[in-house]
């Protein structure tokens, strides 16, 4: 019997050591997500984090070509040329983009992709070590990351229009329904106004407890101070009332309003036509650094790049602007009914040209926004001053108050192609808001020019929800 | 924590009540002696087992072949066996104490046993599986480099692939068909108990072929380095025998590293008797087998259509021509060059010796071996060198204790020079293609070469060969230790506790060193390229089982269980060093540096319960267990999964003449392969201004990523008949593969694009035959013949995802690639084959290509044919090697066909159909080898007294071969190839790889 119990404590004992020994095994190689949730943040992780937001936010801008170069073909300022790649002019100007293509797919996953790493980001800031930061601090943090979610928002629905987008959920795993154009500009901007609070709480000296990319503090306005970030969130938030205010199918007029104001604080409060040239180009930028694992360059800089035609013959005589556009030599086949040999003076493939910061929002974008929106509000004579601050400031005589509405908005167009050009797909927007995206006002590129407003649901997202195409959008547009 | 801890102690609680329950007071015993021998040669037989049939009382043969056992009163059966004979029961009347027996040689090794757990065996006469042994004999036949080469054509199920003719290893067992797509594919190697690592380690080889220059970028290692899996460390000739466990149905007790096959290694142990040194001496050589047919390019008019530079209607057109006459006058060396001889010709004498010294001493049994070779490539500076050292000691404490210790340490240095795809020309045959052969790019009497024909870098294959190293150097310790305790032994039972603790540790560390001074370094921007790898693996291994044995004359029954936990952990560190000076070997003299590690950590526990019964006069053998494993790979970490098996055997009574055994057999089990990836969410790394950042990777983790699931049935016959000389088996097979781990993509709204999921299903139906026979056998000749047989089918039969191009890599569909669908073969062959209309020059444009499944990378069926004939003192031993239905992609072809082959035309009309849409490089890989022929002589007593003074008892001279001749309709060097080394699925590419080759030895075996 002694000789049993023996044996079976020895196996029991071994056994139950060789139990005790636990098989969980943290990978070595890199970090996984659950280092970052559920651990207190201290504040070298929280840089790390923050890095990682705006490093993809600028590649969901310049990682795939749809937001800087394709929503421009579409808005009639580019044109792209490429005999081994003909999808740059066949699905902007010839048919309707293709899901499933880099071109009509594109411009999609990696905002999301950023959505998604801000809000792992505001996940783990309740974790944050209340030693290690100030609650201003935290409330900062969780202000400045929500704008530049919001911005993230805005962008996509920029591209998508009326195809709407997905709401990213909070959890890793659901798929949200897709939500239509006037309903998503609706949560951009209960978003922007929360993150508004959230910067309430902070005192307007607090600085950011992490260190921002020199794009966001070097160009005029230090964006890692709250009062800063107050403005960037208000600027955002004014584009979102634009938008809201100008929308084709349901438009909120009353937003023009609330736009006059939000981007009025954003300007510094400045009154209509007193912010000065040598204020536009304050703001936040994008920089670029070429080469290394960094690798991102600025993607205008690209030899097949062009300028609509049109750009070039519309300018007026006296427009300094001029100075923007530079010849190439010709870009024609594929289709095009016309020959372009003209392109923007940052899109040649230069190493200077592959660092040329972009601007995110800057001010002189906030003068042409806030014009919109006296537009909109029927102030034309606010809508003149803002004009003429920029127009005046190129070398062109003062326009005299607008008479009409759509004497303003062509003013307005005018100035936007110029002073924004190949800087994101604003007037593509615009066009496609106040009706002009057809061929009344725009002659056809190629013979079966579609005029597309708007670029559809990526074919992984369709694949992902077993669609082939894309669903009505649930809300309102 | 404390359920599990529970689940132990109940298990234990029912082990003792088992044992209790049995317990039975020792009978009156009587003792009987006896003398086992040699039917016909009347010698000893040592260390042969004695049982008295019913009881589990038994005792073992002493040099002298000896034994005295404890007997009940009355009239008692004994059994003797041994490995290489035939058991033999002998009936002992009541009256009788003194008894002599003989036992006849089993030369078709009917009676082996046949291990079903981590500490119980059956005989194979009783096995429920058709598990394939093969003995250290027929292992060791012909020498072989590796182990894995080794057993190429001896085992039905398997097919065994080397990957080029580098010397060294590379080599596949892949058993029953295609388990996995993305997990781990290799079968378990266990030896001696202790489960090894057969990882292949890069060597960062394409740090200077940039082979994978597309995808990984110029500084990392890549699948397409050539590297060696590392079975290929073990000795070969201290294998005793080599069991494989085909499949689930035999290898669940190994549970989520099972579904693979597990390849069981008994390494020789000492023995009772006299002890005896074996010394074998060998030298051997290895000559190309197989050339390309390239065409003689020694005229200017030549050159110049190879060139395309025959017209000088205009100014560019003519200075291009102007160059190559002036090139064609200043280097024609007057003479044809056969590059492939001229740089494979190498052909320096190696060597293997192998010495071992066997017996017992004080109690100790001991082995001890040592072994130092030395295997040449076919050009300068390839081979493989081994050392290796064998202790393996068994001593007996008391009556009780039982330990072993087996160790070897090892350490090979491999040099395999440059093969394999490449795009930098490094590679002999990619340099070839674009070299004419008036040139003479041989080194020259001042050890200087002339700079080669490559427009890009000047490479010259033979400088590269000479200055490019490659050495790899492996530091190996695998070492057991086995405590075998005797808690109870009486009359009608038996408990014991066996804890076996193993530990396989190696160092690898492999360089490339590219001198700055060589041709193609100077176009880089840092002449000179080092690269260090520094592989550390480490598995350790800890397992008890405590097995109760209850025999009575109506039954036998094996209760076992026990726990098992394992370690297994590698760190591989890569530094790569450019702009060294030549000479110098620290990556820290370099001008720039990269540094890349990888490591890993997984750690697995198990436990297993086992119950055999042995009913009906050992005619029914019933079989079930479980085994409940739980490992760190698996999404939940805690969780047990199953793995189970049932199987039963019946040896049918006498009902055919002539046949001695007929048994029917059938036996289901399941295993698992463990996730290798997508249980995480990575942090991507990302930089703004230089400052890092991380965010969630767009790969999402799935927290439930779980094994690999394989479930088999197998059922068969076997037959023994004309008194032992004929021997059938006979087996058919079924092996589900659910929840395959693959990757699915998501909505890209979620912030995610993919994640690895388990699902899918590969079903494979195969057959295998293995017939014995010695159609003649005298006194003084005796022929053994040895037929296998198998063919699989594999269909994938679910896939949750659309279809997809399978790893390991490819070039393109226009070549040829693997590719997963579902009601397809998982290892089917899709390439654009045919056009809808072809452009006006002939051509098909993209959108008119036609994609299609164009033929299997798994052979139709294989088949190995084994004869082994003696004639007295002399011994011819043959086996061939028949894969018949397979089929590969061929792009060394593509290489040669722009006008360098001999048969120019072939290869233009080949370049021609190809533009056409035709699938022309993909290639029937069918073959017939001569894997080995040998031929023996036993020098005869008087010589051998005479010779070694009467030291030795016995002396072999040995001629032998492996890879004598090839028969195959196959156009590239050799259609066992694999530019991206082993792998699941994909092993089709021939992209430039080191040529085969036939290898000669010759031996001079002696025992003392």
């Amino acid at each position: 019997m002694k000789k049993y119990t023996i044996a079976a404590l020895t196996l029991a004992v071994t056994a139950a050591g060789a139990c005790k020994d636990s098989t969980v095994v943290q990978p070595l190689d890199a970090p996984i997500i659950e280092s970052v949730s559920g651990k207190p943040l201290v504040r070298s992780s929280l840089q790390t984090l923050a890095t990682g937001v705006l490093a993809q936010d600028r590649s969901g801008v310049v990682g795939t070509p749809t937001y800087l170069i394709l929503a421009p073909v579409m808005g009639r300022d580019a044109i792209r040329l490429d005999t081994s790649e003909p999808r740059y002019v066949g699905e902007t100007l010839a048919t309707n983009p293709d899901p499933g293509s880099f071109a009509g797919g594109g411009g999609f996953a990696g905002f999301y992709t950023a959505i998604r790493a801000e809000q792992a980001l505001l996940a783990a800031l309740p974790t944050a070590d209340p030693t290690a930061f100030s609650s201003a601090e935290i409330a900062a943090t969780k202000g400045f990351i929500r704008t530049i979610e919001g911005l993230d928002y805005m962008r996509l629905i920029e591209l998508r229009d009326t195809v709407g987008i997905p709401i990213q959920a909070s959890d890793n795993e659901t798929v949200s329904e897709v939500s239509c154009k006037a309903t998503v500009l609706n949560y951009i901007a209960a978003l922007l106004d929360s993150a508004n609070s959230d910067l309430a709480g902070a005192s307007a000296t607090t600085k950011l407890p992490f260190v921002l990319p020199s794009g966001f503090t070097t160009f005029g306005r230090d964006y890692s101070v709250v009062s800063n970030i107050q403005k960037f969130n208000r600027a955002v938030k004014g584009k979102v009332d634009v938008y809201r205010a100008i929308n084709r199918k349901s438009p909120q007029t009353a937003r023009a309003t609330d736009a006059i104001a939000e981007l009025t604080f954003a300007l510094g409060g400045a009154a209509p036509g007193a912010v000065p040239a040598s204020q536009f180009a304050v703001g936040p930028y994008y920089k670029f650094v070429v080469g290394g694992s960094e690798a991102t360059p600025n993607n205008i800089s690209d030899s097949r790049l062009g300028l609509n035609q049109m750009v070039k013959d519309s300018i007026l005589g006296t427009d300094t602007r001029v100075s923007k556009i530079i010849s190439r030599s010709a870009l024609s086949g594929q289709g095009l009914l016309f020959t372009h040999n003209t392109t923007c003076a940052g899109c040649t493939a230069t190493a200077a040209n592959q660092e040329r910061p972009l601007g995110i929002l800057r001010d002189e974008e906030l003068v042409l926004l806030r014009a919109q929106a006296y537009i909109e509000a029927g102030n034309l004579a606010a809508a003149t001053a803002d004009l003429n601050s920029i127009h005046t400031a190129y070398g062109n005589p003062a326009y005299a108050v607008f008479t009409s509405k759509a004497q303003a908005i062509d003013a307005l167009l005018y100035d936007q192609r110029y002073s924004l050009l190949m800087e994101g797909p604003q007037r593509w927007v615009a066009l496609r808001e106040y009706g002009r995206l057809n061929s009344t006002y725009l002659h056809k590129e190629t013979a079966t020019d579609p005029y597309n407003a708007a670029f559809p649901l990526s074919r992984a997202e369709l694949n992902a929800r077993g669609l082939t195409a894309n669903p009505a959008c649930v809300g309102v547009n | 924590m404390e359920r599990r801890v529970r689940t132990t102690r109940s298990l234990v609680m029912s082990f003792m009540l088992l044992a209790l329950f049995s317990t039975s007071a020792w009978a009156q015993t009587r003792r009987i002696t006896g003398r086992v021998t040699e039917e016909g040669s009347s010698d000893p037989v040592p260390a042969a087992t004695v049982t008295v049939v019913g009881t589990t009382l038994g005792g073992i043969t002493d040099a002298q072949g000896r034994f005295t056992v404890p007997a009940p009163q009355g009239p008692a059966t004994l059994r003797v066996r041994r490995i290489g004979y035939s058991p033999k029961t002998v009936n002992v009347a009541a009256g009788l104490s003194e008894v002599a027996i003989s036992l006849t040689k089993d030369v078709l090794q009917l009676d082996r046993q046949v291990i079903t757990g981590t500490a119980t065996s059956v005989s194979s006469i009783n096995a429920a599986n058709a598990v394939a042994v093969v003995s250290g004999e027929q292992v060791n036949r012909v020498p072989a480099q590796t182990l894995d080469q080794a057993l190429q054509g001896k085992i039905s199920g398997a097919v065994i692939t080397q990957n080029s003719g580098a010397p060294g290893g590379g080599t596949q067992i892949q058993l029953r068909g295609v388990s996995t797509v993305n997990a781990g594919f290799s079968p378990l190697y266990v030896v001696d108990g202790v489960p090894i690592s057969n990882a292949a380690i890069p060597n960062g080889l394409n740090v200077i072929t940039q082979s994978a220059r597309a995808s990984a970028g110029t500084n990392a290692t890549s699948n397409q380095d050539q590297q060696v899996n590392r079975v290929a460390d073990l000795n070969p000739n201290d294998i005793e025998s080599i069991q494989v466990l085909k499949g689930p149905s035999a290898s669940s007790i190994y549970g989520s590293r099972g579904t693979n096959g597990v390849i069981l290694i008994t390494t020789k142990q000492g023995r009772t008797g006299k002890t005896t040194l074996d010394i074998t001496q060998r030298f051997g050589a290895s000559f190309l087998s197989n050339t390309i047919p390239l065409k003689c390019i020694n005229t200017v008019d030549d050159y110049l259509s190879f060139r395309g530079h025959t017209l000088t209607d205009t100014p560019a057109r003519l200075a291009a021509h102007d160059a190559d006459v002036a090139f064609f006058n200043e280097r024609n060396s007057g003479e044809c060059h056969d590059f492939q001889k001229e740089l494979y010709g190498e052909n320096p004498l190696g060597y293997q010796t192998v010495a071992s010294l066997r017996g017992n001493a004080a109690g100790t049994n001991f082995f001890i071996s040592g072994l130092a070779s030395k295997d040449n490539g076919l050009a300068i500076n390839d081979y493989k060198q081994e050392q290796a050292l064998r202790i393996n000691v068994g001593h007996q404490f008391g009556g009780r204790l039982n330990v072993k210790a087996n160790s070897q340490l090892i350490h090979t240095l491999t040099q395999r020079g440059v093969s394999g795809n490449d795009n930098t020309q490094i590679n002999p045959f990619s340099a070839m293609s674009v070299t004419p052969s008036f040139l003479d790019l041989r080194r020259r009497a001042d050890g200087t070469f002339p700079i080669g024909a490559d427009a890009a870098n000047g490479s010259n294959f033979f400088q590269n060969a000479d200055r490019i190293k490659t050495p790899e150097n492996v530091y190996r310790l695998i070492g057991s230790l086995q405590g075998a305790y005797n808690f109870m032994s009486t009359e009608r039972q038996t408990l014991d506790f066996t804890l076996t603790g193993g530990i396989d540790a190696f160092n690898d560390e492999s360089k490339i060193i590219s001198p700055a001074d060589i041709y193609i370094e100077q176009v880089n921007a840092n002449p000179g390229t080092l690269v260090v790898n520094e592989g550390n693996i480490v598995n350790a291994n800890l397992g008890g089982t405590l097995a109760h044995r209850y025999t009575s004359s109506k039954l036998v029954a094996t209760t076992s269980a026990g726990f098992g936990q394992s370690r297994r952990q590698s760190n591989l560190l890569t530094t790569i060093g450019r702009g060294v000076f030549p000479g110098v070997t620290s990556v820290g003299a370099a001008v720039q540096q990269f540094v890349l590690q990888n490591q890993d950590i997984a750690k697995d526990f198990g436990m297993f319960l086992q119950e055999e019964l042995l009913l009906m006069n050992e005619r029914l053998l019933l079989t079930g267990a479980i085994n409940r494993e739980r490992t760190s790979n698996n999404g939940d970490t805690d969780k047990f999964y199953s793995y189970p098996k049932a199987s039963m055997s019946y040896r049918i009574p006498e009902i055919v003449p002539k046949v001695s055994e007929l048994k029917v057999r059938l036996a289901f089990g399941k295993a698992g392969n463990q996730p290798t990836a997508g249980k995480y969410t990575f942090l991507t790394q990302l930089f703004d201004e230089g400052r890092g950042g991380l965010r969630a990777s767009t790969v999402r983790g799935l927290s439930s990523i779980k094994p690999e699931t394989a479930t088999e049935v197998e059922g068969g016959f076997d037959v023994q008949a004309f008194n032992g000389r004929m021997t059938l088996s006979a087996t058919q097979f079924r092996k589900t593969i659910t929840d395959l781990l693959l990757t699915t993509s998501l909505a890209p709204s979620t912030g995610f694009t993919t994640q690895w999921i388990n699902g899918g299903k590969i079903v494979n139906n195969g057959t295998e035959i293995e017939l014995g026979l010695t159609p003649i056998q005298t006194g003084r000749i005796d022929w053994v013949s040895q037929t296998t047989f198998s063919r699989v089918k594999g269909k994938v039969t679910e896939l949750p995802v659309p279809g997809f191009i399978s790893g390991p890599g490819s070039f393109g569909s226009r070549f040829g690639n693997g590719f997963i669908e579902k009601g397809q073969s998982p290892s089917v062959i899709q390439a654009i084959n045919g056009c809808t209309e072809l452009s006006s020059t002939g051509t098909c444009p993209v959108a008119n290509r036609v994609l299609t499944f164009v033929g299997d990378a798994l052979p139709d069926f294989t088949m190995g044919f084994s004869n082994d004939v003696g004639v007295g003192p002399v011994r011819l031993s043959t086996l061939v090697d028949w894969r018949h239905g397979s089929k590969g992609v061929n792009l060394t072809n593509n290489y040669f066909d722009g006008g360098l082959l001999a048969d120019e035309e072939k290869g233009l009309q080949r370049l021609a159909d190809f533009a056409a849409g035709k699938a022309v490089y993909v290639e029937s890989t069918a073959f017939v080898k001569l894997r080995e022929v040998r031929l023996s002589y036993e020098m005869p007593n008087a010589l051998v007294s005479r010779l070694f003074n009467g030291r030795a008892q016995g002396a072999r001279i040995e001629l032998s071969g492996r890879n004598l001749k090839t028969w195959t309709d196959y156009t590239g060097l050799d259609p066992e190839v694999s530019n991206f080394g082993n792998g699941a699925l994909g092993r089709i590419q021939d992209v430039t790889p080191y040529p085969p080759s036939r290898t000669y030895y010759f031996s001079i075996n002696t025992t003392f």
